[in-house]
């Protein structure tokens, strides 16, 4: 029953996976509430300040499109962290039970538990290769689950290769072939162990289901635009789509939570069924009277130059969401640096960006906000004038638009009469 | 699997995920139920500006005179000629002039020449610079006046024609939905509120060195008032 070093730090490992998985599983629980939370993030599972800011590694990570599956389905989706809890939880059964058993020194109950180390492994792979390539952000929690996901394979390598070595030992001091132990891996054993991980992650996940609240009721319950006409030729075409629901999003170019949604939306594929319009409203208070410091330096000129573009608005947008880690680290120092960082990229903007009437022009879309009592926070969406609800821009993106496309705004609209 | 010791281990390994997912779902139920939903929201709406020099006093004034002046009362610019803003305003020149102190780096002076009303190259510069700095304004308050030189009714009638240009130029150049209902009028001739030196220091589109009485009042004063009345 002693476990070998090897297999204490299997364990140990995949201990420290649970953790990091647990911590993580939690913090998006959280957000079932429809509130505001702060997101741990630090090696150290569950310590170190909350982000609240929604810059951190772990916050992108758990706001992505890529943190929860079936999202159409429930509100938020089933978290791929409560997954990750359940496989470390059976890498945990999995290496006590090798104990239990005295199968340490067996290669072939070795060489299981080495296999089933490799779905952690794989997914880390996968999860670390979107993190950098897509989301370019370090999400220390999800570094944690990767570490101990490696460790934990590392690990199962060591125990397999001493159970193989003792075994080989073993065979030639009784003279017995080393096919025998080879070949005493029946397809029961692999069978049960398949078996086994299937209900330690399905049954979690079922169970997640089965209790997670229902948000149904809270789809289109936020609101609606009191004036969602354009007189003042402000709302800008964000896609070629002519047909489709019309969508506003009212956004800041230098907002991450902006750059956050465009991912999600982009994610989710439900873009193609709107039509979307994009209102202005820059966190910067040297256009922006109602914010008393500039949140976001710089955001001022870099909305002035989307409205300077007129028809290529579209492609500056997402030129300063694709550059805003730029920007706003520039802005940080220096806030006319996203000025010259988007005249670089647009000279030919130079001379509108410095007019009268690109002046004019941002405060008619901040006026727009003004007519419709809009809350200065963003981004705020809006399809055929009902809002989405701010608690569903991100973990609840795809289940309540999904809800909304599919008629929710049509009633409210009706409701709300001419 | 006959060992009593892999089923605890497998009953616990099993229990611990589903155990704490459930207990962290529960609390955010009970914080969701808890949660009032016709709470306001912790976040300020977006309003036109309403800044500290707003006083009471400036604030009875300007309603009066938008009001008496036709902006407030039809959404139509139609302005306020000497005797009118004289009455509605029931102050002095100099008290009328004073409330607009605190706009200092919100107002212009457009200073035209002689008998003019046409808008040069620098006073169409200092307009629309002024006027497109509107920030969170709800009202663009345009003051034309003349020199005391001629007849008053001739000085009234030069007043007229200065703030009429002013937002004709506005007109032509904005094409702002909004501009009647912003933009008010006043001209007032040589007869009320005549401009002193000490508006000599604010932005104009004169020269520095003409400003004497008679050159500071071929003008049309114009600046944002940043009140919510």
């Amino acid at each position: 029953m002693k476990p070998t070093p090897a297999l204490v730090l299997f364990l140990l490992a995949a201990a420290a996976g649970l953790l990091f998985a647990s911590v993580s599983t939690y913090d998006f629980v959280q957000h079932l509430d429809r509130q505001l939370h702060g997101i741990h993030c630090s090696f150290i599972p569950g310590l170190g300040t909350l982000d609240a800011s929604g810059v951190s590694g772990c916050s992108v990570a758990l706001m992505s499109p890529y943190s929860s599956v079936l999202r159409s389905f429930i509100w938020g989706g089933i978290p791929v962290s409560l997954a990750g809890m359940a496989v470390f939880a059976f890498l945990i059964f999995r290496g006590l039970d090798l104990m239990a058993a005295g199968q340490q020194a067996d290669p072939a109950a070795a060489l299981r538990l080495l296999m089933i180390c490799l779905i952690p492994v794989a997914t880390s792979i996968g999860m670390g290769a979107i993190a950098i390539l897509e989301l370019e952000a370090l999400c220390k929690l999800c570094v944690g689950i990767y570490v101990a996901s490696f460790v934990a394979a590392g690990a199962a390598l060591w125990v397999w290769m001493s159970a193989r070595k003792a075994a080989i030992r073993a065979a030639f001091e009784d003279d017995d072939p080393v096919e025998d132990w080879q070949a005493s891996s029946p397809a029961q054993s692999w069978l049960l162990a398949a078996v086994q991980a299937a209900v330690f992650v399905a049954l979690p996940l079922g169970v997640y289901l089965a209790v997670v609240p229902d948000a149904e009721g809270y789809v289109g319950s936020c609101g609606s635009l009191s004036k969602s006409d354009d007189p003042y030729d402000v709302l800008l075409p964000l896609d070629g789509n002519t047909g489709g629901r019309a969508m506003i999003e009212v956004l800041d170019p230098l907002c991450p939570a902006c750059r956050g949604f465009e991912q999600r939306l982009e994610a989710s594929g439900l873009g193609a069924q709107v039509h979307r319009q994009a209102l202005l409203f820059p966190l910067d208070n040297s256009c922006n009277w109602m914010v008393s410091s500039a949140l976001h330096p710089g955001a001022c000129d870099v909305s002035k130059a989307v409205l300077c573009a007129e028809g290529r608005a579209q492609e500056v947008i997402s030129w300063a969401f694709e550059h805003q880690d730029q920007l706003r680290t520039a802005a940080a120092a220096d806030p006319a640096a996203p000025r010259e960082m988007v005249l670089a990229a647009y000279p030919e903007l130079t001379k509108c960006l410095s007019s009268a009437m690109a002046n004019s022009r941002l405060n008619r879309s901040l006026r727009w906000a003004v007519a419709n009592q809009l809350p200065v926070m963003m981004p705020q969406i809006f399809i055929d004038g009902v809002k989405l609800c701010d608690e569903d821009t991100d973990l609840g993106l795809d289940f309540a638009l999904s809800r909304l496309l599919g008629g929710v705004a049509q009633v409210q609209a009706t409701e709300a009469g001419p | 699997m006959n060992n009593p010791m892999r089923w605890i281990f497998g009953a616990a390994c099993l229990a611990l995920p589903i155990v704490l997912v459930v207990s962290w779902v529960a609390a955010a139920k009970a914080r969701l139920a808890a949660a009032d939903p016709d709470a306001e929201p912790q976040v300020a709406v977006a309003a036109a500006a309403d800044e500290d020099y707003c006083s009471a006093d400036l604030r009875k004034i300007l309603r009066r005179v938008l009001q008496s002046c036709g902006l407030q009362s039809t959404g139509e610019v139609r302005g306020c000629q000497p005797l009118e803003a004289r009455k509605v305003a029931t102050i002095s020149g100099a008290d009328f002039n004073a409330l607009f102190t605190p706009l200092a780096d919100r107002a212009g002076i457009i200073q035209f020449d002689v008998a003019s009303s046409e808008l040069d190259a620098q006073d169409i510069a200092l307009l629309d610079r002024l006027f497109s700095d509107q920030r969170g304004a709800s009202y663009f308050l345009v003051v034309a006046r003349a020199s005391p030189d001629g007849s008053a009714a001739t000085n009234r009638a030069l007043s007229q024609k200065r703030g009429e240009a002013v937002l004709s130029h506005l007109r032509a150049t904005f094409d702002d939905p909004d501009l009647d209902k912003e933009v008010g009028l006043l001209w007032l001739g040589e007869e009320f509120a005549q401009l002193d030196k000490q508006f000599c220091a604010w932005q104009r589109s004169g020269p520095a060195d003409k400003c004497s009485s008679t050159q500071l009042n071929r003008s049309a004063f114009m600046t944002w008032i940043d009140c919510r009345i």
